[in-house]
């Protein structure tokens, strides 16, 4: 047990490293740097950059150096905790970040938690009562969910909150609390402000469990022992909670850790959208502008995130089915 | 002594001209009048006799209270001896609230820096054509052309109090402008000819610049918005290093002198987190990022830009005061909260979360900003620009990589078949909802550049039988199955490719009704809608065929020629490797072979030392052979498209009816936005 | 379901059972597919989905890339089935187009008198029906008037196209996406994850590592970056495969997950153990006994994976990485109705979302039926 738990860890790290390397090359892919992209968005105020000038800023960036070289540099500093200067915004990656992580992590959760609370209950309902209008309704409006594009529904949910309602439009906060330390109110505020972008992102994710809840539940409720419990004449909520529903679970909980990336790629554009103060458009933005030092670290602290989630869930998978407890090879 | 010279002709009728414009399109144009939205320019009055100053001297309650406790000087003391008294648009405003604006993050800095436009010697004024003093009072050119003399006002003061003085600009020459680890490569607007100028401190509040050869041009170049003459805020921010002054008092510390070392300096910078000295400077210069950084605008930044909200408050050592004497800016303050995309900006703007809103704010959305209005209780204005073409397409004359479509793309005839082949009335509304101007790239007809009768229309109107007949005559006769002309080399179709960008319009969606109406003579465009970096990183390699982008700018060709003739390699749609040879004297790039294009460089290049008379003549010269030749297939211009719908907040006084848009005229800060106040 | 349990499970006598006893699974899975009537409805609603695909051309009314100001944003045209007299014949009503210069908008306006009758086997632009046939026939459209007089059923966009012909076309784009797509990572899914699960040991854990780093990474940015490493100069067409491989690169995680669970879980069962000990090929374990077994997942993750497919191109679309103008895709159409004035001018735009809807819903409905029809245990 503890060693499977130890080689999990070394292999987390591993993959940690992969992801430092793979995001790096991300944000290398596109042709050119950040040097063209400054001097692509200096056209509109009438400035220019002399191919001298745009060469003494990629000297100053290091960005004239081969790749592999940007890379150790790079990583020589995040292991110490430093993940440089943001080209674009002039200020320590980290800050420009700040409060943004937080906030997207509090919207993932609470997509989450949303996501969960609506689909196990329905897809434990439909997968018993199979074929019922209900079960029928349900999954209707699940894959509503799926099936209509969030950025599309996020728009019109906007813009009918401003033709008839009055709403504030986008944000986390209201216009009073923008500027505001933070205190009870300004976090009672966010609070206010959650339900509708979780709602838009906790939509696109529900169909799809609801749908592999029900799959997996159908096949445990018509194994033997499920039957044998019956004859035995337990109580039908027994019979279905007590190990069926646990074994449904566990293909379910091999996805719970990447559900974030799925909530946070999801959120980038519901962010872009309902203009969010969330790293998804920070992120969208570090890449079109090439701001390799802050794509690279949302991108590593996301990928971290989620081998952590993927840990965690690996864990749970131990404990929810024994059998692959068993199984485990060293 | 003080020669204000009138920069060309007054453009104040614009709107007239504008409206009776000659084509009459698909839906009448002069119908726009109807609207009601587009007004007269109109702006402040600079008052320059002293005779007419007022003698007492009033403050915003906040200072009066930091005087009071001695935090800061009296008012009197805090203004210049020569003082900058404006007249408001209607009255004398009270002083108090916060300006809400939208911005898109840190790399909107142009949002701020242009409402800080008054932190330049001079500026133009609401007609966009008239030099008006502001941080100097007066001006000269020598009769040689050689020296130009700035006079400063005298008294004048950085927002942190300290002098304002000839020195600031001998700083900026020597250690900023000076310094190659700063500054690679001398800029154009300060060596006429390749030749070095100077800049030289004659007394406390005289400057002169000299050079080695008459360059004329330089006093229009001082009075553009221009890398010498632009100012502090815009030339010095987001990692720009030009500007002609700087405030030495305060950045002397992060530059080498006697005293301090590269090397201590970069110690320094290391242990504030920069990577280098010159990194330090570049936020310590900037004022968007630098709250320290004492500045010449109105306001001053107090939470900096790379914040969910960008902070500016009033600077207390503000220079100018109403004809009543009140210190200026009325404004608290300036709050500017980011965006995330601009349908969010757009309709905050229609909810009234913002009290005026130019920038960002999309033509496309005009009915359903008009429908908000009493909702978000706010007022619309058209501003209309004065340059010619929102969409222009060059025709990239260096283009190598394919020789058929290079032969194609350098055949004059085929160009102005392309061109006669666009419906721009089309154009105009559908994208433009019929506001804009269709024609030539030229300049608006009330722009002393403008080449004369005829050159709006000069291969610009549609004629497709006439673009079949030249596209016959050229020998492009063979066409396939679907109609479209054949190559001549390998009798493939001929595929063009028109690399389009979606920014400040909607371009890829224009090229793609022009690529329709290309269609309709047998020719097919590919629109490459291209992200806007990758984009200029082609243009740059020489990679495109065609380029769609606006020619703002161009309306005053000297002082932002690069939307119009190849003389810049970081912008040269219509030929890089031909602005690599003129920028660079003949060391790089190619010459052009075509003497047309090359009767242009010389024109242009010949210009700097010619006097204002002259050197108008020569810009329509530059302007008919361009037109002529159709380089750049001008189509529809002169639009409120950009930044020209204003959306303004019914509490908001003193405002223009109409706005001078144009790059020199700095929209909206020309209009000194100091004396705009809330009613209420 | 107990229901479902106890037919199948009973005893066979009747002629009837005794085909049941005989039967193919293929031919048992027809048949239950059968009885789930909403799966077959939906079915049918694919299959027509996709005949629509192939006869785009033919079903549109106007070419899909014709521009015109003079007909921008005109609203879905009234069809009048009745003419004055009674008879049936249905038309619609010239419009003559002026735009209000006080609200800026387009305002059309019918000419009862100007009526233009519908007919059917037309003449309009043309195309290569199926890719083969030269021809210039179309369903639908007006008996006369000119080309920019087109029937517009479900109106304009802004550049003055016709929309319905837009749609049928962008169909075609975006449902074979999602097939190429689906086909992709179904190979690669199935093919990864069942070596992993099978085999375990250490192709197992580079398997699991790379589809573990490739999740752990959020999809947008690593299709952000492929997308925008794809050469510039590339035809609309190489970048509609690429972007569907992109889509497909990530698309196939999933799948390999599902497969190598019910590996894993599979293996320690009894009739596998049983089919080891009777000597039993690894291979024939496999395709005889395991897949069988999985299959229903593999079709009901397929089912999901293809809706996926069709929203990530739209979701590329929008960021406006995937597909662009001039190409047409349903992500394309909705990336036009994403903004402020299509919702308040020109809210018909919207209807790209509806078939995006269809096809996902019946899509699903499908895969549902499958799956359980294909349940061994059912």
């Amino acid at each position: 047990m503890i060693t499977y738990i130890t080689r999990r860890l070394v292999l987390a790290l591993v993959t940690c490293w992969a992801i430092s390397v793979i995001s790096f090359i991300i944000i290398q892919l596109p042709p050119g740097d950040f040097v063209n992209s400054y001097i692509a968005n200096l056209s509109a105020s009438g400035s220019m950059v002399s191919a001298a000038e745009a060469d003494a800023m990629r000297e100053q960036y290091g960005l004239n150096r081969p790749i592999w070289v940007q890379y150790g540099k790079w990583m020589g500093r995040v292991l110490q905790g430093d993940f440089g200067m943001s080209m674009e915004w002039g200020r320590p990656v980290l800050e420009v970040i700040g409060d943004r992580l937080w906030l997207t992590i509090v919207i993932s959760i609470a997509a989450i938690i949303l996501t969960w609370g609506i689909a196990l209950p329905i897809g434990i309902y439909s997968a018993v009562r199979q074929y019922s209008i209900a079960d029928y309704i349900f999954t209707l409006i699940g894959f509503i969910g799926l099936a209509v594009p969030n950025f599309l529904l996020a728009l019109i949910i906007m813009y009918l909150g401003f033709k008839y309602f009055g709403a504030n439009i986008g944000g986390l906060f209201s216009p009073e609390y923008d500027l505001a330390p933070w205190s009870w109110d300004k976090v009672w505020d966010l609070m206010s402000h959650l339900p509708l972008p979780a709602f838009i992102l906790a939509l696109a994710g529900t169909a799809q469990l609801i749908r592999i809840m029900r799959a997996n539940l159908l096949d445990e409720l018509r194994r033997p022992y499920v039957t044998t419990a019956r004859a035995r004449g337990l109580q039908e909520w027994r019979v279905i909670m007590k190990y069926p529903v646990r074994a449904a679970l566990n293909p379910f909980a091999s996805t719970i850790g990447y559900l974030l990336p799925f909530v946070v790629s999801g959120s980038i554009v519901v962010s872009l959208v309902l203009s969010l103060p969330t790293v998804g458009p920070l992120l969208l933005r570090a890449l079109v502008a090439q701001d390799m030092f802050l794509a690279g670290a949302i991108v590593l602290l996301l990928g971290v995130l989620t081998v952590i989630g993927t840990f965690l869930s690996d864990l749970m998978l131990m404990w929810i089915d024994p059998r692959i407890r068993a199984g485990m090879h060293g | 002594m003080r020669s204000i010279r009138r920069l060309p002709a007054a453009l104040g009728a614009a709107a007239a001209v504008i409206l009776a414009s000659p084509s009459e399109p698909v839906w009448a144009q002069n119908a726009l009048a109807e609207s009601g939205l587009i007004g007269e320019l109109e702006g402040v009055t600079i008052i320059t006799d002293p005779a007419q100053w007022p003698t007492s001297f009033n403050e915003a309650p906040e200072l009066a209270e930091m005087v009071a406790s001695g935090a800061l000087p009296p008012v009197e003391e805090r203004l210049p001896e020569d003082l900058m008294v404006i007249q408001p648009v209607g009255e004398i405003g009270q002083y108090g609230g916060i300006w809400r604006r939208g911005f898109t993050g840190p790399g909107d800095n142009e949002n701020g820096n242009r409402i800080q436009a008054s932190d330049r010697p001079i500026l133009v004024d609401h007609t966009g054509a008239t030099p008006r003093p502001s941080l100097a009072k007066g001006w000269q050119m020598s009769e040689d052309g050689k020296t130009f003399t700035l006079n400063l006002r005298r008294g004048l003061k950085w927002s942190d109090g300290d002098p304002f003085t000839a020195d600031d600009f001998v700083f900026w020459y020597e250690d900023i402008y000076g310094n190659p680890d700063i500054v690679p490569t001398p800029i154009p607007d300060m060596t006429p000819e390749g030749k070095p100028g100077r800049i030289v401190k004659a007394d406390d509040y005289t400057v002169n610049f000299e050079f080695d050869v008459p360059f004329f041009l330089f006093e229009e170049l001082m009075m553009g918005d221009t890398l010498i003459g632009g100012g502090q805020a815009v030339r010095q921010s987001d990692k720009r290093t030009a500007g002609g002054y700087a405030p030495g008092h305060y950045l002397a510390q992060y530059v080498p002198s006697d005293t301090k070392s590269v090397e201590e300096l970069d110690a320094e910078a290391k242990a504030e987190g920069f990577d280098n000295w010159v990194a330090r400077l570049h936020f310590k210069k900037d004022w968007t990022l630098n709250p320290e950084l004492p500045v010449l605008g109105p306001f001053r930044t107090v939470q900096p830009i790379n914040n969910a909200n960008w902070v500016m408050e009033r600077n207390p050592y503000y220079w100018a005061v109403d004809t009543a004497g009140n210190q200026l800016p009325y404004f608290d303050g300036v709050a500017m909260s980011v965006v995330e995309n601009l349908e969010v900006l757009n309709l905050r703007a229609m909810a009234g979360d913002y009290d005026l809103q130019e920038r960002h704010i999309d033509l496309g959305k005009l009915p359903v900003i008009l429908e908000n209005q009493e909702a978000g209780n706010y007022t619309v204005h058209l501003d209309l620009a004065f340059n010619g073409a929102d969409a222009i397409y060059q025709f990239n004359q260096t283009y190598d990589a394919d020789p058929e479509i290079a032969k194609w793309l350098t055949n004059t005839d085929f160009r102005r078949a392309l061109s006669l082949a666009i419906d721009r009335d089309q154009l105009n509304e559908t994208f433009w909802l019929g506001v804009a101007t269709p024609g030539s790239p030229a300049p608006g007809e009330v722009l002393p550049y403008f080449p004369g009768e005829g050159w709006r229309e000069k291969w610009s109107t549609y004629d497709p039988d006439e673009a079949n007949r030249l596209l016959d005559s050229i020998g492009l006769t063979e066409k396939d199955a679907e109609g479209y002309r054949l190559r001549t080399d390998n009798g493939e179709r001929l595929r063009l490719e028109v690399q389009a960008v979606q920014a400040f319009l909607p371009w890829p969606r224009i090229s793609e009704m022009v690529a329709d109406q290309w269609r309709q003579v047998g020719i097919q465009a590919d629109v490459k809608d291209t992200e806007r970096s990758l984009a200029f990183t082609r243009t740059q390699a020489n990679e495109h065929q065609i380029m769609v982008w606006n020619n703002g700018g161009t309306e005053l060709l000297y002082l932002f020629p690069r939307h119009a003739i190849p003389v810049d390699p970081t912008e040269a749609f219509m030929g890089p490797e031909f602005a690599k040879w003129y920028a660079s004297n003949g060391a790089q790039g190619r010459a052009p072979e075509d003497p047309n294009m090359l009767k242009i460089l010389e024109l242009f290049r010949s210009a700097a030392g010619q006097k204002s008379e002259e050197r108008i003549e020569t810009a329509k010269e530059i302007w008919k052979i361009l037109i002529d030749q159709q380089y750049g297939i001008g189509t529809v211009g002169q639009s409120p498209a950009l930044m020209g719908v204003r959306l303004v907040s019914n509490k908001l006084g003193n405002i223009p009816s109409r706005n001078c848009i144009a790059q020199h005229c700095r929209t909206p800060g020309g209009a000194h936005p100091e004396t705009w106040y809330f009613k209420e | 379901m107990s229901a479902a349990i106890s037919t199948a499970a009973a005893p066979v006598t009747t002629a009837a059972e005794e085909k049941v006893a005989v039967a193919t699974q293929l031919q048992l899975t027809w048949w239950r597919f059968r009885r789930h009537k909403v799966a077959v409805a939906s079915g049918v609603i694919v299959l027509f989905f996709y005949l629509v695909a192939v006869l785009a051309d033919f079903l549109a009314t106007n070419d899909p890339y014709a521009t015109l100001a003079a007909r921008s944003y005109i609203p879905p045209q009234e069809i009048h089935w009745f003419d004055a007299d009674g008879s049936f014949r249905p038309h619609v009503f010239a419009l003559e187009g002026k735009r209000d210069m006080k609200t800026f908008r387009l305002v059309y306006v019918a000419d009862p008198e100007d009526k233009r009758y519908l007919e059917l086997f037309v003449d309009g632009y043309p195309y290569r029906l199926l890719g083969l046939f030269e021809t210039n026939l179309h369903l639908l459209g007006l008996d006369r008037g000119a080309p920019e007089e087109a029937l517009f059923l479900l109106g304009t966009d802004q550049l003055g196209r016709d929309f319905w012909s837009r749609l049928v076309l962008a169909t075609r784009t975006s449902l074979f996406i999602g097939l190429a797509g689906v086909a992709i990572s179904l190979f690669l899914g199935v093919l990864l994850g069942g070596i992993s699960g099978m085999y375990g040991g250490w192709i197992d854990t580079v398997i699991q590592r790379v589809i573990e780093i490739l999740r752990s990474i959020p999809t947008i940015p690593l299709w952000m970056g492929l997308a925008a490493a794809l050469p510039a100069t590339w035809s609309v067409l190489q970048v509609y495969l690429a972007i569907t491989v992109i889509i497909s690169l990530i698309g196939w995680t999933e799948l390999a997950r599902v497969v190598r669970g019910r590996f894993l879980s599979l293996r320690e069962e009894d009739f596998v153990m049983a089919a080891e000990l009777a000597g039993a090929s690894q291979l024939r374990i496999i395709f005889r006994h395991m897949v069988p077994s999985f299959l229903s997942h593999i079709i009901a993750a397929v089912s999901l994976a293809l809706p996926a497919m069709i929203i990530s191109e739209t979701t590329l679309s929008f960021l406006g990485l995937g597909l662009r103008p001039p190409a047409i895709s349903w992500g394309v159409l909705l990336q036009d109705a994403q903004n402020i004035q299509a919702l308040a001018i020109a809210p018909w735009l919207l209807m790209a979302a509806i078939p995006v809807i269809v096809v996902i819903l019946a899509f699903n409905f499908l895969g549902d039926g499958l799956r359980d029809a294909a349940d061994p245990y059912g």
